[in-house]
């Protein structure tokens, strides 16, 4: 994808759905990543243009070492881009985050065992919002839990809860920042099949509901298509983008999507895609 | 989203029934410890063996009854040397980790060294706290905490550095700082890993007191033992022995018992009980 322009009305995957914001919401250009392993310097991210719009819900797909998660990371203002420029809604990511307008999910809840639901949920705002009242802070951490279905879970520790629900609560985490961006990194990667499933049905419920801007690392072809507007497919050595594809499933999209010609396609070409990213090694 | 049966449901079933459980768990140990018991006193007196060379259990529990105040008073002072030394010992080991963790310089200089200190046989310094601090209660508890603090620093190290990385960015993300992490993330989560290092720091620490009563001290149940075995007072020796074990079992559920009350939330290490 080329398209650098912040204001795009050309947007491949934008579907002509009136009073959105045609902004950009998430701009990265010409955006290149190097580690330094063992004294030699490796590019892990090479010419990354992406040009998110406001409210959409794009997925990164690739395999493993195309530095999906570290183009989220750069994102989310964890790791320096060696080459480039982001903005996340007008801000240098860091300032952003400072701001509470990126919320994030690792694939591990990562939630403190010895706090309740309740209290994980409200933590990281208590941490990023030193003047919010206690009270006040868990209010909001127990509606961003109802919100992700987690109603009546709220005074249980982290071991009394099952893998999908301490997601849950990560992902009320995230939320109860009041984020603009909702950035995860294989969230459901450590979840059984059904799980999954149902996490990804309530990722798309929130998502309508909160008109958050979502960008999500897969490995899963399905959970990509089924969620996304857009997939943006990458290869290996260095990580790139190799294509980008709009997925023009209809909204609501429910169990029946997955039966849809256009799901079908998709899944196809992202298939085939990404056994071409990883078989083509330009080294 | 489907109801799935969580840790909860399996803790509230057995919390009942672990009591009762404890209980009958412990019947094959005394068994076996009365049958050992019954052993050593029929062979005692079977084979006639001298009292100074292996007193039979019943001489040990006379001598119990009739040295009881003496040792009780060594108890005592033997207790407070342990109390002393335990305590001053967790303070050490946890300000060295958090000097490790905090300062990443200071840290680097330090580490090494305490490790290296670690090699050396401390049981070895006891003579040489008894030629600096004399015969009373500093000697004692300058070997207790030389000797117990270590495993409280290397345990609290551990959990201070093992928060995950991801976390750690996620708060840095939002602004927090080194200090406010370490507070509110990294020392709460430390807590049930110190709590591992006190309990072997305990057993150290009854060590530490009756080995620095060795070297010399002229109170304390080490004491008693080494006066006794002088005397050929073996029954005394082993009295005391059965005295010493009773008090470090003590301390050592006392540890475990605020482990329970301090960090409920710590996994418990069970090792006859995992599935």
């Amino acid at each position: 994808m080329n398209v650098m322009a912040t204001i795009d009305t050309t947007h491949p995957a934008k579907p002509a759905a009136a009073g959105e914001s045609l902004l950009s919401h998430i701009c990265a250009r010409g955006i290149a990543v190097d580690y330094v392993v063992s004294g030699r310097r490796q590019r892990v991210l090479q010419d990354i243009d992406l040009s998110i719009p406001k409210g959409s819900f794009v997925s990164l797909i690739g395999p493993s070492g195309c530095g999906k998660s570290t183009l989220l990371k750069v994102l989310a203002g964890l790791v320096p881009p060696s080459e480039g420029e982001v903005t996340v809604a007008g801000l240098a990511p860091g300032e952003a985050a400072k701001q509470r307008m990126i919320g994030l999910v690792f694939q591990d809840a990562t939630l403190l065992p010895w706090k309740s639901a309740l209290e994980n949920a409200a933590f990281l705002l208590q941490t990023a919002d030193k003047s919010i009242a206690r009270k006040q802070s868990l209010e909001r951490a127990g509606a961003m839990l109802r919100l992700v279905g987690l109603d009546g879970a709220e005074g249980k520790r982290p071991s009394q809860l099952s893998g999908g629900m301490r997601q849950r609560v990560a992902i009320a985490r995230a939320l109860a920042l009041d984020p603009e961006v909702l950035l995860m990194d294989e969230p459901f990667g450590a979840l059984d099949a059904i799980t999954r499933g149902e996490m990804s049905r309530s990722l798309l419920d929130i998502w309508e509901r909160t008109g958050k801007t979502v960008v999500l690392v897969t490995h899963s072809i399905d959970e990509a298509v089924f969620l996304s507007r857009e997939v943006h497919v990458m290869g290996v050595n260095p990580g790139r983008i190799i294509e980008t594809l709009p997925i023009t499933l209809a909204h609501p999209r429910t169990e029946a999507s997955f039966a849809e010609a256009a799901f079908t396609a998709a899944e196809a070409r992202l298939r085939k895609l990404l056994i071409e990213g990883h078989a083509r090694r330009p080294s | 989203m489907s109801t799935q049966p969580v840790a909860e449901d399996i803790a509230a079933n057995s919390a009942g029934a672990s009591a009762h459980r404890a209980l009958s768990e412990l019947v094959p140990a005394l068994l076996l410890s009365a049958a050992v018991l019954v052993l050593w006193e029929l062979a005692i007196r079977l084979f006639e063996v001298p009292s100074f060379v292996l007193p039979a259990p019943s001489a040990i529990v006379a001598s119990l009854m009739e040295n009881r105040v003496q040792l009780l008073a060594a108890t005592r002072s033997t207790a407070v040397e342990i109390l002393f030394g335990f305590a001053l010992a967790s303070i050490v080991g946890v300000a060295v980790a958090l000097v490790i963790v905090r300062s990443e310089r200071f840290g680097k200089a330090l580490y090494p060294l305490v490790v290296l200190f670690q090699t050396v046989p401390k049981v070895a310094l006891a003579p040489i706290f008894i030629l600096w601090f004399g015969y009373g209660l500093t000697p004692k508890v300058t070997l207790i905490v030389v000797i117990a603090f270590f495993p409280v620093a290397i345990d609290m190290l551990a959990g201070l550095q093992s928060v995950e990385p991801s976390f750690v960015a996620l708060m840095q993300s939002v602004g927090a700082g080194r200090g406010e992490i370490l507070l509110r993330v990294r020392i709460p989560h430390s807590l049930p890993h110190l709590m591992a290092g006190l309990k072997v720091a305990i057993t150290f620490s009854v060590i530490g007191a009756i080995v620095g009563e060795f070297a010399g001290a002229n109170a304390g149940l080490g004491y008693v033992i080494q006066f006794a075995s002088t005397q050929l007072d073996t029954a005394l020796v082993f009295a005391a022995l059965v005295v010493v074990s009773v008090l470090g079992l003590a301390f050592y559920y006392a540890v475990e018992f605020s482990e329970r009350a301090l960090v409920p939330w710590a996994p418990k290490f069970d090792a006859m009980h995992r599935t």
